[in-house]
């Protein structure tokens, strides 16, 4: 499904150069669920970010869903992130002057899908996160849990085949937090593949799969999960 | 996708209603400006007779003083812009033209019999018969007069409709009698609305003043003594030999306009070959003692030679573009100040599936928007500042000054081009940004 082979990411400024990731390799098999930990500044979002197509690596190969990324052009990648891709973002990343209903329709009109099944696939994500009634309301007049209920709600109306969410629960109260985990393993359920950021050792245990990355290069993943689990204690 | 994005453009303006108006109003103020000018510049240039651009000349000849060409304050070809009496008389005599015309303004006082209708001064147009079919007038009632009323004086009219309806509220008049100056006048026509502008056929006076309210016959000079109530201009003094009118008519003053209509080259040809050979005869008897030069001009080279629309016109209307880009280049800053505002939302976009094209063509939309809300906006300026004109001019340019339809769509036009300018950046600049950056942050 997703693999990355030597990918190298750098920021350069006039003075500095920052290496994001380095000689990163790792492959996700479809449907899995996978968590990624790491201290802030390891590279989790920069993986993240080259993983949705959104920041192209300085170096190395990666492959989605059998396809090389490198030679894309932006046009194709957007297509690719639009039909494979799902975000999920920490602060939601909802439109605030668009309802819920206009929000989840975004993704469904770059896709250039007609009104009728624009509406049905808008309805259905709706009623899966359990906001059918909400669809007129403006993100401003829901919580935290439900803005990211709606942000899981416009991830899904696209039906990807793989999802990414960067730290979903770190705006949320831990009973919010622990309702919009559950309805991600709902989904990895159907099917979809999930990558989550996280810095809850909790919730990156839930996944099937763990991986921590630590400057830029995946670390030991079992030996990671201990020693977070011996900080927390 | 266009009706989506205008719906989100629509969304956006509101959204930031006072930011948006900042932009309307910077757009709207310079196109407002600018088609004030142009609109005056457009109307100034129009040329009536353009349809008939490859057939109609107006007629010079150089009869002017031998110890100095003509001088119009340094505009013009160094040449008489009308021509004498007698020599008007003397080319009408010819039949190499389809049609000729010699003319020239002048005024009634009119009466009529029996009526509420206070005596009043009428515009009048002293002119051969072909006028009427040379400039395209319109009739509505009756025809023209006889061709013998060309050489011979024969009491006939023809009104335009705005008198008619004065005179006989609108009614078919034809053989009718008007009283002007005194003399009885049977009405032969009346002609239709008709009013062109620049008044092409004659610029001496006023070229944006109504066209005449009466048409008589140009045989009627001798008998009512007429002068022209246009300029006239000499350079020696009547022959003494030769007293009062008939002294005048026979003078170096230039008074007469004179056209022709001379179907294709050969025509033309032959006709100069005629204005040649007139002023050879001349100069044999005494006159033309300055180099053999006449003129045949066109009416679009005839509005420029008269310079119709001066250079300042010009400066102006450069000045009001120059005026425009000045708002553009405000509508540039306060557009990227609102693009940039909305770059997270533009990050959203991007990683939700939109390409850098779709996210600038959703701006550049936006940027139309206010383009067209601008020009509606600077239609309504425009309008305010030519109605403005209209007052301070006390009428004399009311044709001028006011805007068709097409001027309507230019300023439409003009909004949207220069939003579009204004947006290209600022959209290419939110275009481009990495969405990365604000999702994260946002």
């Amino acid at each position: 499904m997703l693999k990355m082979q030597n990918i190298r990411k750098s920021y350069r400024t006039d003075t500095i150069e920052t290496h994001a990731l380095r000689d990163f390799s790792l492959e996700v098999n479809e449907g899995e669920f996978v968590s990624v930990t790491g201290p802030s500044g390891s590279g989790k979002t920069t993986f993240l970010n080259i993983a949705g197509l959104l920041e192209t690596p300085t170096g190395g190969e990666y492959l989605l869903d059998g396809q090389e990324i490198g030679g894309l052009s932006d046009r194709d990648r957007s297509r690719m992130r639009n039909e494979k891709i799902g975000f999920i973002f920490q602060g939601f990343n909802l439109i605030p002057d668009l309802n819920l209903f206009d929000n989840i329709d975004v993704p469904l009109r770059y896709r250039g899908f007609n009104t009728k099944e624009r509406r049905r696939r808008i309805e259905k994500s709706l009623e899966q996160v359990g906001l059918s009634a909400r669809a007129k309301h403006l993100p401003a007049q829901l919580s935290g849990g439900q803005q990211q209920r709606v942000a899981i709600a416009r991830a899904l109306a696209g039906e990807p085949r793989f999802l990414l969410a960067d730290e979903p629960t770190g705006n949320l109260d831990s009973l919010m937090a622990r309702q919009v985990m559950e309805l991600l393993e709902f989904i990895n359920e159907w099917g979809t593949t999930i990558i989550m950021v996280t810095h809850d050792p909790d919730l990156a245990r839930r996944a099937q799969r763990n991986i921590q990355i630590v400057d830029g290069q995946v670390s030991d993943l079992r030996q990671s999960i201990a020693q977070e689990e011996i900080a927390t204690v | 996708m266009i009706g989506y994005y205008i719906s989100l453009a629509m969304r956006s303006l509101r959204g930031t209603p006072i930011l948006s108006a900042l932009m309307i109003a910077a757009i709207a103020v310079g196109v407002g400006a600018s088609m004030t000018v142009l609109t005056l510049n457009y109307m100034m240039s129009q040329n009536a007779l353009a349809h008939k651009d490859d057939v109609l000349y107006a007629v010079q000849l150089d009869s002017w003083d031998p110890n100095g060409a003509y001088n119009r304050g340094g505009r013009g070809n160094e040449m008489p812009w009308q021509l004498t009496y007698r020599d008007a008389e003397a080319l009408l005599r010819s039949d190499i033209p389809t049609r000729q015309v010699a003319m020239h303004r002048f005024g009634f006082t009119v009466t009529l019999e029996d009526s509420e209708v206070r005596p009043f001064v009428a515009e009048t147009r002293v002119t051969t018969r072909d006028f009427f079919s040379m400039f395209d007038v319109p009739m509505l009632y009756g025809n023209i007069w006889n061709e013998d009323a060309d050489t011979s004086p024969v009491q006939t009219v023809v009104l335009n409709k705005a008198l008619n309806e004065k005179l006989f509220g609108g009614e078919d008049s034809v053989g009718k009698t008007v009283e002007l100056n005194g003399e009885p006048f049977t009405v032969a026509g009346v002609i239709d609305y008709w009013n062109p502008s620049p008044k092409v056929y004659d610029l001496n006076n006023n070229p944006f003043s109504d066209s005449e309210e009466i048409y008589i016959p140009f045989g009627l000079h001798r008998k009512f003594q007429i002068y022209s109530w246009g300029n006239t201009n000499g350079w020696n003094s009547p022959d003494p030999e030769v007293e009062g009118y008939e002294g005048h008519l026979l003078s170096e003053s230039v008074w007469i306009q004179f056209w022709v209509e001379l179907d294709n080259d050969t025509r033309k040809k032959e006709y100069e070959n005629l204005l040649t050979g007139y002023i050879q005869q001349q100069k044999e008897q005494g006159r033309f003692q300055r180099p053999l030069k006449f003129g045949l001009t066109r009416p679009s080279e005839w509005l420029v030679l008269n310079e119709v629309l001066h250079d300042d016109n010009r400066v102006l209307g450069w000045a009001s573009l120059a005026f425009l880009l000045v708002c553009v280049v405000n509508a540039v800053a306060l557009l990227l100040a609102k693009f940039l505002r909305k770059a997270p939302e533009a990050g959203v976009r991007r990683a939700l599936g939109a390409n850098r094209n779709a996210i600038f063509i959703q701006h550049l939309i936006e940027s139309s928007c206010i383009g067209v809300l601008g020009g509606l906006i600077g239609i309504c300026f425009a309008l305010l500042g030519l109605s403005g004109i209209r007052m301070l001019s006390m009428g004399q340019i009311d044709q001028i000054a006011s805007m068709d339809w097409l001027m309507m769509l230019a300023a439409i036009g003009l909004a949207i081009l220069a939003s579009l300018l204004a947006g290209l950046y600022p959209a290419w600049r939110i275009s481009r940004t990495n969405p990365s950056i604000y999702l994260k942050t946002q």
